[in-house]
């Protein structure tokens, strides 16, 4: 902003060098001829405001139009008790600067306000001491207290959907809006039986706090795992930030959507039953619905050795509801050829999307009627000793 | 003359009287020193195979009388090989030993009947029996007890006592064999000798002779599997004649509670059958019961023909 010039310092400059360069230099240069000539120190913008207790720096810069090099020597007035500065220029710090014909010097003023200084203005000069010459530019420096610490937290998505047995995972962007290094407390609150665990974004470790530096931001994972049993409905979950000053808070929703979930039972609570061979028996099972929706079509089959028959009845259970049961009874036939021992018979109950098997065990006896049949062979035995007593006994 | 008082009468008398003549007599202690001397070996080996080999099993005091250390064979099997010898030592000169010693006609004239008689002495030897084969299950049991450490469990018990009851029916066909020999010869050397031809037949040779009886009866048609299972059946029915397999059977059954059939299985019968799973002692019991029947009612009929041909025999002074 050229309009920063102070109406003195022009004055003094174009007084003292725009005389001499009028003849002498007229056609050497290739500036236009009613563009001005002279040697400036500028700075973009002369008035700022800066916090309390921090450094600052001003950009300057040493502009030479059409004249013969020149050596300027840095220094600032008015400068208050306890304050420092210090110009830099290549990176290192000056005193002087020189400036040929045409060029621009690039530099930097570097304050340190002192530690206690009190927040208003403070009118400062720059001043540019050259041979024959004095530029000087009024600055004026507002120190302002610090804007309020604040933080923010977003979450990517904030509404997820999905079955009981998934994983919600959200990711959240934790902003700390404030001039210092902060520690942020991570808090969840959700409904009972929730597990809720945050996370890094790309890391295993579980998390309680975790440390943003001034005006940084961080992206964190928060998953949060249903109960098994839960019903299917949404859930509300409140995520809370906190630096002990200030805080954020944040909603987040799960979108349960139930599923029916199969557990099958034997009879009274066994797995096993004895049956004899070739005669009908009957056992109880129960079908409960453990999940969060209800169970439609129901189909129970049993595997069992060839030659045996089973069936259910009913061998289809139009509906349990969550968290309910159904009885069904398998009618068995063992074959009647079965020789006696244990088999095992597959049972299997098969809803839409959800199932459960188990072995069941099957004793199988065989009839008492051959027994009956070797107590006859030996009765046959005793009457014919006994025919042969009273046949043969000596009288 | 129509006989007074019980046709049994006295048979009491004469059957505690002869089983403490065999308890008393140099013949009876000979073979049962032998018996409990390869009992006390089977038993011993079968023990030291039971702790190298079986970490854990339901049924350890049935293992004790299966199990078989090379070259001694189990328990098991030395019963079905010595108790027709003990039962042919206990009854072949039973009725013609009396005629040689020519005690029978002053037993006769005894307020006796000649029923009571040959019923006594069969129910002697059947006292001996049974209390011989008591003690070697107890002495069995009790070293099993010692060396293994542990109390037989209810099933083993109830295996064991039917065993008991299975070897004493085996042991009682060879009585009733003994007995029917000793009533026909009246030489008491045939009558052992013909015993223990018939013995070696059924211990040895009968497995030998039930293959050849069968290839002869039912041959096989390789082009029909059914011949094949004919075949099968024919040669179990006829080995089952002989009173050793029926009791090897039986044991098998008895002490091996896996034995869920003695005969021939198809594939389809095994088809979801949990391998390994024991019976429970009743069935295993009715998987026998054929032929412990088998053997009850042998025994009887052999002991109706001795019986028969003792009544039928002129008794002289």
């Amino acid at each position: 902003m050229r309009t920063a010039f102070s109406p003195l310092g022009f004055v003094v400059l174009t007084s003292g060098l725009a005389l001499a360069a009028s003849g002498a230099f007229a056609d050497t240069t290739s500036s236009p001829p009613n563009s001005p000539t002279g040697v400036w120190l500028t700075t973009d913008y002369p008035a700022v405001t800066e916090q309390v207790g921090k450094s600052f720096t001003m950009d300057l810069s040493l502009e030479n139009h059409g004249m013969p090099p020149e050596r300027v020597q840095l220094s600032l007035d008015g400068v208050p008790e306890g304050w420092h500065y210090e110009f830099e220029g290549g990176g290192n710090p000056v005193k002087a600067a020189m400036v040929g014909p045409g060029d621009t010097r690039s530099l930097t003023l570097k304050m340190t306000p002192a530690s206690g200084a009190a927040a208003k203005t403070y009118a400062l000069t720059l001043v540019g001491e050259a041979d024959n010459q004095k530029l000087s530019v009024p600055i004026s420096v507002t120190l302002a207290p610090p804007a309020p610490a604040s933080l923010k937290l977003d979450a990517k998505l904030p509404a997820l959907r999905g079955s009981a047995s998934s994983n919600f995972d959200y990711d959240l962007t934790v902003k700390n809006d404030s001039p210092s290094d902060v520690t942020v407390n991570l808090a969840a609150q959700t409904p009972p039986g929730f597990d809720a665990t945050f996370k890094e974004q790309y890391g295993s470790q579980e998390l309680t706090s975790v440390p943003i530096k001034a005006n940084e931001s961080k992206d964190l994972k928060l998953s949060v795992k249903p109960p098994q049993d839960v019903p299917a409905g949404k859930y509300k979950v409140e995520v809370g930030t906190s630096t002990g000053k200030v805080q954020a808070e944040t909603a987040l929703l799960l979108d349960i959507t139930g599923q029916p979930k199969l557990a099958l039972e034997g009879p009274s609570g066994m797995l096993s039953g004895s049956a004899v061979a070739g005669k009908e028996h009957s056992f109880t099972f129960t079908v409960n619905n453990t999940g969060g929706a209800p169970a439609r079509d129901v189909k129970l089959t049993a595997d069992a050795p060839s030659g045996w028959k089973i069936d259910f009845s009913p061998a289809k259970i139009d509906q349990i509801a969550p968290g309910g049961k159904a009885e069904a009874q398998m009618r068995i036939t063992p074959a009647s050829n079965a020789i006696a021992g244990d088999y095992s018979v597959d049972v299997d109950s098969n809803g839409q999307g959800a199932s459960d098997n188990l072995k069941f065990r099957v004793t199988v006896e065989t009839s008492t009627e051959w027994g009956l049949a070797g107590l006859g062979i030996i009765g046959i035995a005793v009457l014919v000793m006994a025919g042969a007593v009273t046949r043969y006994g000596r009288r | 003359m129509r006989r007074k008082g019980h046709a049994l009468a006295g048979m009491s008398t004469i059957a505690w009287k002869e089983a403490a003549d065999h308890f008393s007599s140099a013949r009876f202690h000979f073979v049962m020193l032998l018996v409990i001397l390869t009992a006390f070996g089977s038993v011993y080996g079968a023990i030291g195979e039971i702790k190298n080999t079986i970490g854990q099993d339901p049924f350890l005091f049935l293992r004790l009388l299966t199990t078989a250390k090379d070259p001694v064979p189990s328990f098991v099997a030395f019963l079905g090989f010595l108790l027709p010898l003990v039962s042919i030592a206990l009854a072949f000169d039973s009725v013609n030993g009396e005629y040689s010693r020519r005690t029978m006609s002053r037993i006769l004239a005894q307020p006796i009947y000649r029923d009571a008689l040959l019923f006594g002495k069969f129910l002697g030897g059947m006292i001996v029996l049974a209390l011989c084969l008591l003690t070697l299950w107890l002495l069995m049991t009790g070293l099993g007890i010692l060396t293994l450490g542990l109390p037989p469990s209810g099933p083993e018990i109830a295996r064991g006592l039917a065993f008991l009851v299975a070897c004493l029916a085996y042991a009682g066909v060879w009585l009733a064999m003994a007995l029917l020999f000793s009533t026909i010869f009246r030489q008491a050397a045939t009558s052992a000798l013909a015993a223990l031809a018939l013995w070696l037949v059924f211990a040895i040779f009968w497995g030998m002779i039930a293959h050849a009886l069968t290839i002869a009866l039912a041959p096989i048609d390789p082009t029909n599997p059914m011949t094949l299972v004919n075949a099968v059946e024919m040669q179990s029915a006829l080995a089952r004649i002989s009173p050793n397999t029926l009791f090897s059977e039986t044991a098998q059954a008895l002490l091996n509670p896996q034995t869920r059939a003695l005969g021939l299985v198809f594939m389809d019968q095994m088809e979801g059958a949990i391998p390994g799973a024991p019976l429970p002692f009743s069935q295993s019991a009715l998987l026998i019961w054929p032929q412990l029947s088998g053997m009850v009612a042998a025994m009887l009929l052999i002991f109706t023909g001795a019986y028969v041909t003792f009544q039928r025999q002129e008794v002289r002074a």
